[in-house]
């Protein structure tokens, strides 16, 4: 910059304030001139070709800019350049660009998708997205749930089966998980020692005689074999958890550290019971999506 | 130092030293703020499950504090100084002046309270209540007055540059403020309120105010105080007249239409858009003229970098407004901000002026100012190094973590596999954002650390000052009696 130059030629404007303080009256830096009209050129070349100016109840459209696209029922438009209209052709450019996936998707069998490398990595990629938009609130992003709210869908214990079936079935319709409280109905002592039994079910060591007593109470009075089963593995038509398979959705028996504490969570499962409830997705996503989540859901847990 | 008793009464320097201990008090206590929700986004338990200082609440605490305590004190302060000392006068209305100054501070206290308290009009920079938008009103007007009446009294006979800065700073900031928060009480009793206008026409009428809150009162406001506060430090001849009023008259008149270009891609029309993004590319060079004129009025006397920190300062202050003003205008291109809008980038690029402008040459402005106000020399110019350090240092880390921040973050959320699905899910992004975000809490730390020094550092000024005063009074007592 020449500045040092020009201070010392250029006059102040004769004006002083403070004391010192004065303005020397150097020209507008070229540079500088130059730059804001370049800024003004493109703003204008930007109104020629875009939306710009309002003119009464209409506005500039802009030339050479329209935008042809398909909406979603194949309707066909011509539009000025805008937002919208450039928001619903890139919609149109990806529903065309899946379409094909889609369309094979919808006939083939999940054993199909499985084998086919190709539908099965699209299956993947768009029920990743699905899940979490709509299953990842409740089950979190990967699927792991949690312990008492939310069934976790990694570990290959399915509550209400994990065949392709079963699952597109619990997406479909949702499920409504309940097991009554038994307390009152059951005295303490009676509590605690199904839930020695219970635990023992799944290899705890426990006191045999208090165990012994429970399994008479799980298996008579009780009722508890009328969903978890006598042996204790449960049913999926009913949501009714294995208790055999040291896999616990409702209390963390495992991070309890000694047989006071287990026992203790145990039995608060047994006095208050359990009600979780998951809504049904039929009507909220397609046929299509359904099939592509039951897919990566299969997956999640390893199939079985 | 004889004549500091002449000058005290000459011109009315009680408000100024108000202002700017209460500039350097909410200086503090907004960049603590500032510090603190930082650190919730790395280290969400930092909430403690207390309502009242979750990032929702204390967010707006934050930004009130260092805009309106921190920003606008600085603002009341300098341009109550300078309006003095340029026009040879003493402030019109003492009164009305002290109004200004206890209607401000309360206006301020009662908004960060308010808010802790769950009280919110959510319009962003303008989320007080109908009754503290009432006290400012009142408050801003009386500012108005009094700056207004202290000109026509001038024994000037033109008016300098700074004054034309400030005027139109304290004119347009009346006219947003008014307008943006017209709004209809639930009742009488009630600090709900429904805003007047519904909409996109709302969200429009909110971001003419928000954008234009940085344009006036951050940007031409503060261009004000450098207009004075540079050439007087140095004691060179501004650069440029013609240059001043230029760029002065673009950039009022160019800044008014751009507030739109925070709402690319929305239900806004797209005429509007386009003005807003074209007029803020045409609002660059007008911006940088303020710069160019800072930058050669500095220039020549380069040499006083190496021996005077408030010279640093003023430069710094300079560079990052000359950065933050080309990136926004970047930012407004509707492409471009598909990629910035709704991440980091934008809190980085605010921060970028708000820290390296705003506060930059608010800290080269009060340390000239301060010894003046208490007729001493600063405590300790040492301090002063530190803190040009510390402030510089912080604003880069800021500034860097939240380009990487926010640029990853708008590359994560519209990354397409090659089945045209989305790549990411939205918790990958938030999960991408805790490393930046670490680093940008340090850098607020740095910057809150500088400022903490310089609240030391004027705190022993001005002991010092009042030192010094009395054993001059007591001299001066002492040879009265003798004669």
């Amino acid at each position: 910059m020449s500045s040092e130059k020009t201070n010392q030629t250029v006059q102040t404007t004769g004006h002083t304030w403070d004391g010192d303080l004065q303005e020397f009256n150097n020209p507008l830096p070229n540079w500088w001139l130059w730059t804001f009209y370049a800024t003004v050129i493109f703003a204008v070349i930007y109104w020629i070709f875009f939306p710009a100016f309002p003119i009464g109840n209409s506005y500039t459209k802009g030339v050479m800019n329209d935008i042809t696209y398909k909406n979603a029922d194949g309707v066909e438009n011509t539009t000025h350049w805008n937002t919208r209209s450039l928001f619903m052709k890139e919609m149109q450019d990806a529903r065309e660009m899946q379409k094909p996936y889609i369309d094979k998707i919808s006939k083939a069998s999940y054993a199909q998708i499985a084998k086919d490398k190709d539908q099965s990595a699209f299956a993947y990629s768009t029920a990743k997205v699905l899940f979490a938009d709509n299953c990842a609130p409740c089950h979190q992003t990967g699927g792991a749930g949690v312990m008492g709210l939310y069934p976790n869908l990694v570990d290959d214990a399915w509550l209400w089966g994990g065949s392709y079936q079963n699952i597109e079935t619990t997406i479909r319709a949702g499920h409504v998980g309940f097991m009554p409280g038994f307390k009152g109905n059951l005295s303490a002592v009676q509590i605690d020692n199904v839930a020695e039994y219970v635990l023992s079910l799944s290899g705890e060591k426990v006191n045999v005689a208090n165990a012994a007593k429970g399994q008479a109470i799980f298996e008579g009075a009780g009722g508890c074999f009328a969903c978890h089963t006598k042996a204790g593995t449960g049913q999926i038509a009913m949501g009714a958890p294995n208790l055999t398979d040291k896999i616990w959705t409702i209390v963390d028996v495992q991070a309890a550290p000694g047989l006071a504490e287990k026992k203790a969570v145990v039995k608060s499962v047994i006095d208050k019971g359990v009600s979780r409830d998951m809504p049904g997705w039929q009507g909220r996503l397609s046929d299509a999506d359904i099939k592509m989540l039951t897919y990566y859901v299969h997956q999640l847990g390893g199939g079985t | 130092m004889a004549n500091e008793a002449v000058t005290t009464e000459q011109y009315n320097y009680d408000i100024v030293r108000s202002f700017t201990i209460m500039t350097i008090v909410w200086g503090v206590l907004g960049m603590l703020v500032g510090v603190y929700i930082a650190s919730e986004l790395a280290w969400p338990f930092m909430n403690f499950d207390i309502a009242a200082i979750t990032f929702g609440r204390l967010r707006p605490v934050h930004t009130t504090l260092v805009v309106f305590g921190f920003g606008g004190s600085a603002l009341f302060a300098t341009s109550y100084y300078v309006v003095q000392r340029t026009c040879q006068v003493r402030l019109w209305g003492t009164g009305l002046a002290k109004f200004t100054f206890w209607g401000w501070q309360l206006s301020v206290g009662l908004a960060a309270i308010s808010y802790m308290m769950g009280y919110t009009q959510a319009r962003e920079y303008a989320e007080m209540v109908w009754p503290i938008d009432l006290l400012i009103a009142v408050t801003w007007v009386s500012y108005l007055v009094v700056f207004v009446m202290t000109l026509v009294n001038r024994s000037q006979p033109h008016i300098y540059v700074a004054n034309w800065f400030f005027i139109s700073f304290i004119l347009a900031t009346a006219l947003l403020h008014i307008f943006n928060n017209m709004a209809v009480p639930v009742s009488m009793f009630s600090l709900e309120s429904y805003s007047l206008h519904a909409g996109v026409q709302d969200a429009m009428t909110q971001w003419w105010y928000g954008h234009n809150a940085v344009g006036f009162f951050l940007t031409a406001a503060f261009l004000g105080m450098m207009y004075y506060f540079i050439p007087k430090h140095v004691g060179r001849p501004i650069y440029s007249y013609r240059l001043s009023i230029i760029h002065f008259w673009a950039l009022i008149f160019l800044y008014m239409w751009v507030g739109a270009h925070h709402l690319h891609w929305t239900a806004l029309p797209d005429w509007t858009s386009t003005l807003a993004a074209t007029f803020s590319i045409m609002l660059l060079l007008p911006s940088w003229g303020g710069m160019i004129n800072g930058i050669m009025t500095l220039s020549g006397a380069w040499d006083r970098l190496r021996s005077d920190p408030v010279v640093r300062f003023m430069i710094v202050s300079l560079s990052f407004y000359g950065m933050s003003t080309f990136e926004g205008p970047l930012m407004s291109l509707k492409s471009v901000n598909a990629l910035s809008h709704y991440t980091d980038w934008t809190v980085g690029h605010v921060h970028s002026g708000a820290l390296g402008w705003v506060a930059m040459i608010t800290f080269g402005s009060l340390y000239h100012l301060i010894p003046r106000l208490w007729g001493t020399k600063m405590y300790s110019e040492k301090m002063i190094f530190a803190h040009f350090w510390l402030a510089t240092i912080g604003i880069v880390l800021y500034i860097s973590a939240l380009w990487v921040a926010g640029i990853g973050q708008g590359l994560m959320l519209r990354a397409f596999d090659e089945y045209g699905n989305l790549a990411y899910t939205f918790i990958e992004s938030v999960s991408f954002l805790h490393t930046p975000y670490v680093v940008r809490t340090i850098g607020g730390l740095f910057f809150l650390t500088g400022m903490i020094i310089m609240a030391y550092n004027v705190f022993m000024t001005i002991r010092k000052g009042r030192v010094e005063g009395a054993a001059l009074d007591a001299k001066l007592a002492a040879k009265l009696a003798n004669a």
